[in-house]
């Protein structure tokens, strides 16, 4: 099978995290423009490590590998011998991490476009996943970021926060675009089974900077409100969930929590539909800060008619405003974020007027189809189609 | 009836479930007429080494394998980048030193992404 078109991710897919529909909605954009295509990402968990479905082809990355870079070379080495394979119908190849950019921008002969899309910087988001990583690792690791944005052909980000922390590394202006998160609409969806009466919903993964010890420690302080519990939809196994769980003990609200694990993402849109409030603490860390992120979850909470309550962060005023789609508040201040939910709580008018216009947000203007739109415009960009 | 149990789709997988006409001599899953490669292998199999040498087969899958265990049974040491990382840097990412919580980043449960929303 010839492609025109690949993508590349050192990403499991699918999975149950908010980069598996991210990954899905732009492999499909760029799939749809180019008549089929390769998808190389990580394998295991049961997934086939080769699947055909029409034109697409989608192969994964099976090694089993523990040590991080140790793994990340055999990938680039393993996306490098795929690209071989394909370099003479190859026209755009989209590669969403620093792994998959290089062998893509290092392929002899090549004559693609390649799209590195940023959604965080390795070098910082790494000092805090891997605290024994020096500064001088993390400096080699910027090296290499440097080398993949100079190389590139175009840069997408999903923020302007992260756009401005690839352009401070010195990346032309000209060659950054932002193509936003997206959500699709959900219909009507039905109460899930063992949903409690009333509850405030996180949605996503563990991480300290997600500032879910934030979100216990202000649950505490909402322990008045008897039948209200907190529902955890943990997008990683439950294995992972030991420290919150250690700490909700500590505080005394374990008993008062629901936990859900990888639920597929239809599920989690009736999670959210349902609830109360839904909640999202990111910290004021540097990795949310200074690289940025680009909160699916708070675009999917607004999508699903369900007031947010967010940590003001500019990346989280990209997407919506204080007292319009929700309430912002301040970072790590777990009394703050308690009386925002409270509040939210005692005016379920004001809550759902909140809601219905977060979602007229989404429909407005954040929808994947206007995010897809987006990207394809990149892509006639660089590489008109009537080659 | 056996049904294919061969994964399909793209963000929501499931199993194909037509009416199998043979079972994989590579894992014994059941393949129906559509997803069975040559010999019977469901495609998965076929595009793992060892898998049946089939000159016409159409997916490149064979061949990519092949170049793959050839380019990094030497590593990819071709490339600078991953030379300029010491076995000091490479300690500092083996599974259990992450925060993700002593159980290390690594699992067959896990994805590897390191960014998520
Ligand atoms: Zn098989
Ligand atoms: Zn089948």
């Amino acid at each position: 099978m010839r492609h025109r078109a690949a993508y590349f991710a050192f990403d499991r897919f699918p999975s149950g995290k908010g980069s598996a529909v991210h990954i899905a909605q732009m492999a499909d954009e760029l799939f749809e423009r180019s008549g089929g295509g390769l998808l190389g990402v990580l394998g295991g968990g049961g997934l086939p490590g080769y699947q055909r479905e029409g034109a697409r082809e989608i192969v994964r990355f099976e090694e089993q590998i523990p040590n991080l870079i140790d793994r990340a070379e055999a990938y680039s080495a393993w996306a490098a011998a795929l690209l071989r394979e394909h370099v003479e119908s190859l026209e755009i190849v989209h590669v969403r991490d620093p792994w998959s950019a290089l062998p893509a921008l290092t392929a002899e002969d090549r004559d693609y476009k390649v799209v590195f899309e940023v959604n965080g910087l390795p070098s910082i988001e790494m000092g805090h996943t891997w605290p024994w990583a020096s500064p001088a690792t993390l400096g080699k690791i910027r090296e290499l970021e440097r080398f993949c944005l100079d190389r590139c052909d175009a840069v997408v980000v999903p923020s302007r926060v992260i756009g401005d922390a690839v352009r401070r590394l010195g990346t032309a202006a000209e060659k950054v675009h932002l193509v936003p998160n997206g959500a699709d609409l959900p219909g009507e969806t039905a109460r899930p089974a063992g949903a409690p009466d009333r509850y405030v919903v996180y949605v996503g993964a563990l991480q300290p900077w997600q500032g879910i010890d934030v979100l216990l420690r202000a649950f505490a302080r909402l322990g008045d409100l008897a039948d209200l519990r907190l529902v955890i939809c943990s997008s990683v196994p439950e294995r992972r969930a030991k420290p919150v769980r250690r700490l909700a003990e500590r505080l005394g609200v374990a008993d008062r929590l629901d936990w859900r694990f990888a639920l597929p993402h239809p599920e989690v849109a009736a999670w959210l539909a349902h609830a109360a409030v839904s909640v999202a603490p990111l910290t004021g860390c540097a990795r949310n800060l200074d690289q940025g992120c680009a909160p699916l979850k708070v675009i999917e909470s607004m999508a699903a008619g369900v007031p947010v309550v967010a940590s003001d962060l500019p990346a989280v005023r990209e997407l919506m405003a204080d007292g319009e789609h929700g309430r912002l508040v301040p970072a790590d201040r777990p009394a703050e974020l308690a009386r925002a939910v409270r509040i939210l709580l005692e005016y379920p008018g004001e809550a759902a007027a909140m809601g219905a216009r977060a979602r007229a947000r989404v429909a407005g203007g954040l929808t994947w189809t206007r995010s897809r739109a987006r990207l394809a415009e990149v892509y006639r960009t660089i590489a008109p189609s009537d080659r | 009836m056996t049904r294919c149990t061969v994964t399909t789709g793209f963000f929501l997988l499931g199993r194909c479930g037509r009416a199998a006409v043979a079972a994989c001599p590579g894992c014994g899953r059941p393949v129906c007429a559509e997803h069975a490669v040559q010999g019977g292998y469901c495609p998965s199999c076929a595009a793992q080494a060892g898998g049946p040498p089939d000159p016409h087969d159409p997916s490149f899958a064979s061949a990519y394998r092949r170049r793959y265990y050839e380019s990094s049974s030497q590593t990819y040491y071709d490339n600078q980048w991953y030379s300029s990382f010491d076995s000091y840097d490479r300690g500092a990412f083996n599974p259990g030193d992450d925060y993700s919580y002593g159980e290390g980043d690594f699992g067959p449960d896990d994805g590897t992404g390191f960014v998520d929303s």
